[in-house]
């Protein structure tokens, strides 16, 4: 297998977004290519991360996006899996190029789907779901994760303020990044007193719905060491799925996916959560940062509201849990979210994150999964 | 419908013809059961809608009607719906642990504004089965 490396990542801006999908997946790609240093005509192939591009008049992105770019000549694909489109595409383009098919690829993942409303995006975004059984009895992405949070309090003692610290860290972090969503201080207060969307959770629980895109290069370490000395190693990628449906599932504070996906990436890296330095995570809702940081294995059962609350997880903390804001400040362009923690995690280790640099981190690690989890992938990252 | 299943037998296995057919689950739910499937090999239990054993792989089932009898074992109450549930709003949507058995079933129960009104090990039951999907009443 070869040894696979992170050359560049580009990101546009997370938010209401007047470009088309096209032209922001078009910008981070660009990003990514200037960011690496590389002639576009170097990448051998595309792998483009999409899931509502119908919202944008605009589907089969990836030969638009490699004309754009002046490959048009270059194969490319795209790939749909819901929330987790982004890590999953991100594996694909590992896979390629670990097998030694490809020497630098392209991994653009982006989502417009801001103009069409609250209620297009809940109705459509419960399409992820399993529809019968959930999405078609009424069940919104907030109500799962509702069904998910109501069962931890449960069974945990926890509360809903406990909660409400996750999105307080996160919009902590998100005031540091230029290109997150929500930059805006809260506080416990704020988050209590907000609308309940689906009980328990409430407006700030909930991650917003997002436009925006990220890309990387990603190529051998033959190519990365013939081109810069800024570039990142992938030493560890895992896979994982989960019933489709939380009825399906023995318990609703745990997600299988998780844990089967990091323990495959921790095996192929040859490390422990105890080694990892700061980590991404998919924060859709409050409750996921929680229930994510136990099942990667930073925390045992029922003690991340614990470590939450004694700021393990903030920036300054022993284990800081997405520096970039995450889902939840940043911002969640549900096509793009997984490609942009592989760029937070770029610029952390290559020195470019600026006032949210995580101090002398040498481990990054992302999480990103689709609907419920039932889909999941896992990526560590080691500077060089 | 019969004819359905007739041309459908004549093309695949008997196992694969009762499986695909959905219809006779949602018509169980709309009888306040549960079809779930008894792998016939090891014993494990599923919703009717599965086609191979999560247990053992095995193909072959039998149908076991459950009384759609349980308790909640997690719910929300949703206040922002998708569209098609504006007028139930707000209403519980709920995953319930089947009554002596160790399967789940989630759907629709509605009239329910407050958590109050629902706590987790309520008891609950399968009334039916329409747009809204499979629907819940408390016992």
């Amino acid at each position: 297998m070869e040894k696979v490396c992170v050359l560049g990542a580009g990101s546009t801006k997370y938010g209401k977004l007047d470009d088309s999908i096209t032209d922001i997946a078009i910008q981070a790609s660009v990003g990514a290519i200037e960011s690496a240093g590389i002639d576009p005509k170097e990448i051998q192939a595309g792998y483009i991360s999409n899931v509502f591009g119908v919202a944008d008049k605009q589907v089969h992105l990836g030969p638009v996006i490699m004309s754009n770019l002046g490959i048009p000549e270059k194969p490319s694909l795209s790939i749909e899996s819901a929330c987790g489109s982004g890590s999953v595409s991100f594996r694909e383009a590992f896979a390629n190029v670990a097998a030694g098919f490809y020497d630098a690829v392209l991994v653009t993942g982006v989502e417009k789907v801001t103009h069409t409303g609250t209620e297009w995006t809940t109705t459509y975004f419960s399409y992820c779901s399993d529809f019968f059984y959930e999405g078609g009895a009424g069940a919104s992405f907030p109500g799962l994760f509702a069904s998910m949070a109501r069962a931890y309090l449960t069974e945990f003692k926890a509360t809903e303020e406990d909660l409400a610290r996750v999105a307080v860290k996160n919009h902590d972090n998100g005031l540091l990044n230029p290109k997150a969503h929500l930059r805006k201080k809260i506080t416990i207060d704020d988050v209590m007193k907000s609308a309940v969307v689906a009980s328990p959770l409430k407006l700030y629980d909930c991650c917003p719905f997002s436009d925006g895109a990220s890309a990387v290069i990603l190529c051998s370490e033959k190519f990365a060491k013939a081109h810069s000395k800024n570039y990142v190693d992938v030493i560890g990628s895992g896979r994982g799925g989960s019933p489709a449906t939380l009825q399906g599932r023995d318990h609703m504070t745990t997600i299988p996916s998780t844990k089967l996906a990091a323990e495959a990436a921790y095996k192929m890296a040859g490390i422990t959560p105890k080694d990892v330095d700061f980590a991404e995570v998919h924060d859709c809702f409050t409750i996921a940062e929680i229930v994510d940081t136990e099942d990667l294995g930073f925390f045992e059962k029922g003690q991340g509201v614990h470590a939450t609350r004694e700021g393990r997880t903030a920036l300054n903390g022993d284990i800081p849990i997405n520096p970039s804001g995450g889902l939840k400040s940043k911002g969640h362009p549900i096509g793009a979210t997984g490609v942009g923690q592989v760029a937070e995690v770029f610029e952390q280790l290559t020195g470019k994150a600026g006032e949210r640099t995580v101090k002398d981190a040498h481990i990054g690690l992302t999480h990103n999964f689709g609907a419920t989890g039932a889909s999941c992938a896992v990526h560590i990252f080691k500077s060089v | 419908m019969a004819q359905q299943a007739q041309a459908a037998q004549s093309t695949y296995s008997k196992a694969c013809r009762d499986l695909t057919d959905k219809q006779e689950f949602i018509d169980a739910i709309k009888s306040g059961k549960v079809l779930a499937r008894k792998c016939a090999k090891c014993g494990h239990l599923h919703l009717a809608t599965i086609y191979f054993c999560q247990n053992c792989g095995h193909k072959e089932f039998e149908n076991k009607p459950l009384d759609g009898n349980g308790v909640v074992a997690t719910y929300t109450i949703i206040t922002v719906p998708p569209a098609g549930f504006e007028k139930y709003t707000p209403y519980a949507w709920v995953v319930m642990k089947i009554d002596g058995y160790d399967l789940r079933i989630s759907g629709f129960l509605g009239g329910i504004g407050s958590p109050a009104q629902l706590p987790v090990g309520s008891k609950v039951k399968i009334t039916g089965y329409d747009d809204r999907g499979i629907l819940l009443e408390k016992q």
